[in-house]
């Protein structure tokens, strides 16, 4: 209790400290025609809505987590964290330049990527339409605002993120280069924010306010999928010690990177002797830059994107767009499918409703489409993990062993993050259709349910694996695939069974996972993984494979019989 | 009436692209009134609701409140006015004291007496106990009551209801029906939209209704009564255009043939 409420009062006076550095501007904004009270009251109550918002970017470790429920401070603990790993870049300092131009880049990457996925809820609030509209507030309260809100945002964060960092350019530079970077960060975060708002311009001009909202989910599955691959990847692919003796002003393309420009700054002041013309110009153009873009910004950008805004955030802004549902080819293929995949009709509206809600809900992309890009990353990681090789040889070995089977079973990965999602919704009380219908066969929803997931997700990626597989490793590898994607449905209708005891999306997104379910996955995966490895060994007798592809067929038929014939009493119901 | 009109409407017209949603609409309210402001779907009835309360600000024609004109003075026609939305958009992450907290500040009111009123209102809402709660965890009606008490707060002169009585028990449908005859006898003017023509009925003493941007019938349940039919449900159905309702029910029927 003590320690929640330490951690509340922290973040409140960090609030405090920021509205109190913004009521320095009052003076002048209430000359403008501002109403500081408004303002200020507005300021605060969207800082503590902030505060109270998950964030997208801790979405994949929110799982682990209880509750879903995150502590602010967790959250800023976190991004310190980051900005201390991407600090240990300064150390870098081979040639000039190099340490902090990479410190730059990740910096600007990171926020950015942050901004956008983060900050989008706030920026399309269309609450605040009905809620603040209706008062006495003026426009220009209004704007200034959601500016100020917007800068105080990514001022916390810059500093968080930089902090780290400040203190290890300290070290390295002297104390002299602290204040220097203090405003080389600020650079930074100018230009980042130019970069976001030029990114929002170009996205809100080519398409249409629905598919803004889907586009931005994208960018932060994309986030995501980037933050794993760097985790797991780059070290394996680069030397990280000789990147630091690149001499990065021999190649021209580094006068045109931004974070070069920051980096001159410090150059300039603190390494005066290896400086030159080159670098004074360089540091003046990142001085000028980030001023130059943010009037730019305020003066170009602002006033058209904050009406694109508020015709997004009204219902006017919806009407003349249709959100009737496309009758495109694609959806008559996908519903012939339908039809021959389950033919009975209560199976039939398992296999649509899961087909439809899984491709159109947010949260279910969000949660599991990472998984399509983190097999192959994972498969890389693992195939890659060899010693004082260069990596041509790497990729050479990886060509001469057999170990493409394993992308295959890695592939499983997919479906249990399918799995373990499909029956979760925020709108899982629309369910209660299942209740109230007459279905007295239950698992037919069920296996309508896990038709769909194989045919629209799992085959498909299969196939594009294979077909990736069958060109490097060449023909002799089909049984292989055969008989591994048959067992991995082996695994899907096992985890279908002992883990997902809910019809499709009907029950509340808590993951609230009791001991034993754990076990039983743990098991399930030894199992499979089990037959993995001893697929592994038997692949040199192409013939045992060809023949075990019939046992696991006739398996799979047998268990998905099981499986149809779930009835209710191995459901688990859940209030609606 | 002698009184001058607190609301006047002149030819308010309002089209989205080529669609002509409101067509030169005119309309004197007077204070104290109890206004039914019912139609059907689409009819431009929360066109009129947003226009009056500011939310749409380019229109054609003259709305002017208690002698303000809407074009040029909103900020001061929004104090007057307490509106209630329909879609039950509230920052749902606050508790009520918060929320209504930040309202109520907005419409620049003192904080001894906002927090005071605000514990009064909760009470008399039978939400004192979920005061520092927050909404999120809220049922439909408690947030709708939040709602109701976030369009009261600042004691507006006109108070606006759109649908103010979904998600509410009977219980509380029964308090909301008797604070609007209080409320009306105060002397604040009422704007109520709703579908329920049963309470429109009882609380409205003028009841206006429009249809494809017209406004088609105005007087009191009385007067329209003698003119049309007996109740308000048949007096809708009857001025819409829809007296073959009986036809639409044999559609239904027939559709299982």
């Amino acid at each position: 209790m003590i320690h929640t409420f330490l951690i509340n009062l922290l973040n409140l006076s960090m609030d405090k400290i920021f509205l109190r550095f913004v009521s320095f501007f009052y003076p002048v904004l209430a000359k403008t025609g501002v109403d500081i009270i408004q303002l200020n009251e507005i300021l605060r109550v969207k800082l503590t809505m902030d505060n109270r918002r998950p964030k997208a970017m801790f979405a994949a470790r929110k799982n682990a987590m209880n509750n879903g429920q995150q502590s602010p401070w967790l959250i800023n603990f976190f991004t310190i964290l980051i900005g201390f790993f991407i600090g240990l870049v300064l150390f870098l300092t081979g040639m000039p330049y190099v340490g902090e131009t990479y410190y730059f880049i990740i910096f600007m990457v990171l926020m950015a990527l942050t901004l956008i996925s983060d900050f989008t809820t706030v920026l399309i609030d269309t609450r605040d339409q009905f809620i603040l509209l209706p008062r006495p507030v003026n426009d220009r309260t209004i704007a200034v605002s959601r500016i100020l809100h917007i800068s105080i945002y990514v001022l916390r964060l810059a500093l968080l993120q930089g902090l780290p960092a400040l203190v290890i350019v300290g070290f390295i530079d002297g104390i002299l280069a602290v204040p220097v970077f203090f405003i080389q960060i600020l650079e930074a975060t100018f230009l980042s924010i130019l970069m976001v708002n030029i990114i929002y311009l170009v996205l809100m001009k080519s398409v249409r306010p629905q598919r803004f909202k889907d586009i931005i989910s994208y960018f932060q599955i994309g986030f995501s999928v980037l933050v794993f691959a760097t985790y797991y990847l780059l070290p394996r692919l680069i030397n990280v010690s000789v990147l630091g003796n690149i001499n990065l002003l021999t190649h021209w393309w580094a006068y045109l990177l931004p974070p070069v420009w920051i980096a001159a700054l410090n150059e300039l002041l603190i390494h005066s002797s290896r400086s030159g013309v080159t670098t004074s110009l360089l540091a003046i153009m990142g001085l000028t830059l980030p001023v130059a873009g943010l009037w730019f910004v305020a003066k170009v950008l602002a006033p058209g994107f904050n009406r694109r805004l508020s015709v997004m955030a009204t219902s006017e802004g919806n009407n003349n767009t249709s959100t009737q549902v496309k009758k495109a080819g694609k959806f008559n293929l996908i519903e012939k499918l339908s039809n021959l995949a389950a033919p009975d009709p209560v199976e039939n509206a398992g296999f649509r409703i899961t087909w439809k809600l899984a491709a159109r809900t947010r949260e279910f992309k969000m949660k599991v489409y990472p998984a399509f890009a983190y097999v192959p990353i994972y498969f890389l990681y693992f195939a890659l993990n060899g010693k004082g090789q260069t990596i041509s040889d790497r990729l050479e070995k990886l060509q001469n062993s057999h170990t493409y089977v394993f992308l295959i079973y890695l592939s499983t990965f997919i479906m249990s993050a399918i799995l373990m999602n499909i029956s979760m919704s925020e709108k899982y009380k629309s369910a209660w259709v299942y209740y109230a219908l007459p279905i007295a066969e239950p698992g037919k929803i069920l296996s309508g349910m896990y038709k769909a997931i194989v045919t629209l997700y799992f085959l498909p990626y299969c196939l594009v694996l294979s077909i990736g597989i069958v060109i490097v490793w060449g023909p002799q590898a089909i049984n292989d695939l055969v008989l591994a994607f048959l067992v991995s449905l082996i695994y899907g209708i096992l985890m279908a069974l002992f883990m997902v005891k809910g019809l499709p999306f009907s029950k509340p997104v808590v993951a609230k996972q009791g001991g034993g379910k754990m076990i039983t996955s743990l098991l399930i995966l030894a199992f499979i993984g089990g037959i993995g490895f001893g697929h592994y060994f038997l692949m040199r007798w192409e013939m045992l494979i060809w023949i075990g592809i019939i046992p696991a067929f006739f398996i799979n038929w047998l268990m998905f019989r099981y499986y149809k014939k779930q009835t209710w009493d191995n459901i688990e119901l859940s209030q609606v | 009436m002698a009184e001058a009109p607190l609301i006047q409407i002149r030819n308010l017209s309002k089209s989205y692209g080529s669609k002509l949603v409101l067509k030169n609409l005119s309309l004197d309210i007077f204070p104290g009134q109890v206004i039914g402001y019912i139609g059907p779907n689409g009819a431009g009835k929360s066109t009129t609701v947003k226009i009056l309360t500011g939310l749409i600000p380019d229109f054609e024609g003259d709305v002017i409140v208690d002698g303000i004109s809407m074009a040029t003075g909103a900020l001061e026609i929004k104090k007057l006015i307490g509106y209630v939305p329909e879609n039950a958009e509230i920052y749902d992450v606050l508790s009520p004291m918060e929320y209504l907290d930040f309202i109520g500040k907005l419409y620049g009111m003192e904080e001894d007496t906002l927090r005071d009123r605000t514990k009064k209102l909760l009470m008399a809402f039978g939400l004192a106990a979920n005061a520092d709660d927050r909404m999120d965890t809220f049922s439909k009606g408690m947030k709708q009551k939040v709602l109701l008490i976030s369009g009261i707060i600042h004691n507006p002169k006109i108070i606006i209801l759109d649908e103010p009585l979904s998600g509410l028990d009977a219980n509380a449908v029964i308090m909301i029906k008797e604070l609007i005859m209080r409320l009306s006898n105060e002397g604040k003017t009422i704007f109520y939209c709703s579908h329920m023509m049963d309470v429109v009925e009882k609380v409205s003493d003028r009841i206006l209704l429009i249809n494809k941007g017209e406004i088609i019938a105005d007087g009191t349940f009385q007067s329209l009564k003698q003119d049309h039919s007996d109740t308000l449900e048949r007096i809708f159905s009857k001025l819409t255009g829809r007296q073959d309702q009986a036809n639409g029910a044999d559609a239904v029927i027939n559709a299982f043939d």
